[in-house]
């Protein structure tokens, strides 16, 4: 731009200067012919070269004039496309910062939760060059801040709404999983209703799952809290029960530690997708092995799957997936790949702390290794190691709704009552040994809580009964009232007395009507005839025997 | 001169009494006992006695707890109570520890009600011949 510019030593030559060349030239052509030519004609060639010579200086000036015009419009111009420039790229200064500085300030603002006109206002006090932006840029900006707040505020109540439909499917979830335990119980002599009691409660878990997922994928919390801590093996259990092919899980050689209660459910629910995930995509027939193990930062989970070798074009595919789902994966991401759960497991695990890897397996397919940091581990004596179900501890539902009002459910169990009348605290209990947490057998005086469990159910019965009675309702599991027994005749040969009587009867045999039947005490001489009757021998039976 | 009482220990705090019908354990009922297992002719007075007397690495928990039970008789009724678990269920179970070989059946020893006619009838000989 600076080179299109005349040169500054250059100045305009006067027109004199200019023209005196053609002139003298020509002046001095014209002399010349003037001179060549016969006298007759020196004045006719003298006017033509005259009259030539002041045409030629007219175009000449005429010429110079439009050239010096031209220059000067040239410079003009070169001076006006430099400012143009020189506009342009202020221009693109200013887009270039409102789009890599302003806008990312302000949409970070926004994700604070201002509303797109109070982030315009801090955006100002926070740097004032921010203040004054120009008009279109800044109705720019709003603009967009509007388009993306409304894009949040939709999408958020979408998960909102997600989170919410989830929760209900969980309330209701639970309710039905206590009332199938309750139905377990009470039909546990029948193994045909027992069997199909637990297909249902399979099926009832397996629904549980997608919501629990769901929930998660939304945002949402875990909606269970248990009170105490859970050993480790009956959470990996918990987790399997989850899953459709639980037979193929090996739980083997599982670390004695317990999971504090408030975050049994995360660790289930993260082993369960990967457990669901493992028994998946391997052969049906394969195992599947689960081991856990202490390690320095916590508890180290492996799930261990005989199917398709992982390369590392898919385990890196998979990682990323892992990744994608620990920064928030959007949702409409996820219809796009099968693996649900992988993003289920990321999301879990950037909310609780928890690593996730996956490596080939020694078994030629996918190893999971899940680390469940130490401050999720208590060492305390989890629910349910020992006997598995006769445990205590009771799920809290967390910011759950109510599951459905319905009508409470009429216990009518199939079993057998233990009557009120056998004592259960007699009863004499066996001494079992269980396993410290450090592996050593321990010795357990009693145990009381199978029976204190039992005690308290017959007390539940007996008030359900009463209130049942009290309502009037016919109670059909009452021990029946004992029907009153109808008076005994006298009459029959096996009426009470009957016997002595005849005893009587037979005393008086031989005897003198009108005498006392033991007069052959107080007289026996009397009688002495009676004796001499030959008694009867077995030989009568037999017949001739003489 | 007094013998020495015995300190008596404060009893640990009981945990909170299960309300009826609440789920306390993250497992369910079918990983413990799967409702298509096999199921063999018991009854809930069948004596089981346990073979070993240590439970294998591999055994569960509930089956290294009824293999510790079963160190002498019980029966599947009472093994059902102190497990807390249902009779259907400890079907399974021990139907699968009869399978591997730990524990054995016994059937009941029933205490007739009316005694054996042929043992009358001995008893009849042998007082006849007295």
């Amino acid at each position: 731009m600076v080179s299109v510019q005349s040169p500054p030593g250059r100045g305009e030559l006067p027109y004199a200067r200019v023209l005196l060349l053609p002139a003298i030239a020509m002046a001095a052509a014209t002399g010349a012919a003037v001179a060549l030519v016969t006298a007759p004609a020196r004045l006719a060639v003298g006017w033509c070269g005259g009259i030539a010579t002041v045409l030629v200086i007219a175009t000449a000036a005429e010429a110079v004039r439009r050239g010096r015009a031209l220059r000067k419009q040239r410079g003009e111009h070169a001076r006006h496309t430099a400012h143009l420039e020189q506009r342009i790229a202020a221009h693109e200064n200013e887009l270039v910062r409102f789009s890599r500085e302003i806008i990312p300030a302000a949409l970070r603002l926004l994700s604070t939760g201002e509303s797109p006109r109070e982030v315009i206002r801090k955006l100002g006090l926070a740097n004032p060059e921010y203040r004054d932006l120009p008009e279109p840029q800044a109705e720019t900006l709003l603009t967009v801040l509007k388009i993306v707040d409304r894009e949040v505020t939709m999408r958020d109540a979408a998960a909102r709404s997600f989170v919410s439909v989830a929760r209900r499917v969980q309330a209701i979830i639970h309710q039905q999983a206590a009332e199938l335990r309750e139905m377990e119980e009470d039909h546990g002599r029948n193994p045909e209703v027992f069997d199909d009691l637990l297909r249902i409660d399979h099926g009832n878990a397996l629904i549980g799952r997608l919501a629990d997922s769901v929930s998660v994928l939304g945002g949402g919390r875990p909606g269970r809290q248990w009170p105490e801590p859970v050993s480790l093996y009956s959470t990996l259990r918990g987790a399997m029960s989850r899953i459709l092919e639980y037979r193929r899980i090996q739980l083997s050689s599982i670390a004695k530690v317990s999971v504090k209660g408030i975050y049994v459910e995360p660790v289930i629910h993260a082993c369960a997708e990967l457990l669901d995930n493992a028994t998946r995509y391997s052969p049906p027939q394969t195992k599947v092995h689960v081991t856990a193990t202490e390690v320095q930062t916590g508890v180290c989970i492996e799930i261990e799957d005989g199917g398709v070798n992982l390369n590392e074009e898919a385990r890196a595919r998979i990682e990323g997936m892992l990744e994608a789902a620990k920064a928030g994966v959007d949702l409409q991401d996820i219809g796009e790949h099968p693996r649900l759960g992988l993003a289920v497991v990321g999301r879990l695990c950037a909310a609780y702390d928890m690593q996730v890897s996956l490596r080939a397996s020694a078994y030629g397919g996918v190893r999971a290794i899940v680390i469940v940091p130490s401050e999720m581990i208590t060492h305390e004596r989890g629910v349910g190691l020992a006997h598995g179900i006769g445990a205590t501890g009771i799920p809290m539902p967390v910011g759950l709704p109510e599951g459905p009002k319905r009508t409470p459910k009429k216990r009518r169990p199939t079993n057998p009552r233990i009557p009120e009348t056998v004592s259960l605290e007699d009863d004499d209990v066996p001494v079992v040994t269980e396993w410290t947490p450090n592996g050593l057998p321990q010795r357990r005086s009693r145990v009381k809580t199978s029976l204190t469990e039992r005690i308290a159910q017959q007390a539940a019965y007996d008030r359900e009964d009463r209130e049942a009675a009290a309502r009037g309702e016919a109670n059909p599991w009452a021990t029946p009232e004992p029907e009153p027994k109808p008076l005994r005749d006298m009459n029959a040969p096996d009426a009470p007395g009957k016997g002595l009587e005849a005893f009587w009867e037979g005393l008086k045999q031989g005897i003198e009507p009108g005498t006392h039947p033991t007069d052959f005490i107080r007289n026996p001489t009397k009688y002495l005839h009676l004796l001499n009757d030959p008694a009867p021998t077995e030989a009568d039976d037999e017949g001739d025997l003489k | 001169m007094t013998p020495p009482q015995r300190q008596r220990r404060e009893p640990a705090p009981e945990p909170p009494k299960p309300q009826e019908g609440e789920v306390r354990n993250p497992e369910r009922m079918y990983v413990v006992a799967g409702p298509d297992g096999e199921r063999s002719e018991l009854d809930l007075v069948t004596l089981i006695v346990a073979r070993a007397a240590d439970p294998p690495p591999t055994a569960s928990p509930e089956q290294a707890a009824l293999l510790r039970l079963c160190a002498a008789p019980l029966s599947v009724a009472e093994l059902s109570a102190y497990l807390s678990l249902p009779f259907s269920a400890m079907g399974v179970l021990i139907t699968e520890l009869l399978t591997a070989d730990l524990v054995t059946v016994r059937s009941p020893i029933v205490r007739q009600a009316l005694p054996d006619r042929s043992l009358l009838e001995a008893v009849m000989n042998g007082l006849q011949r007295l």
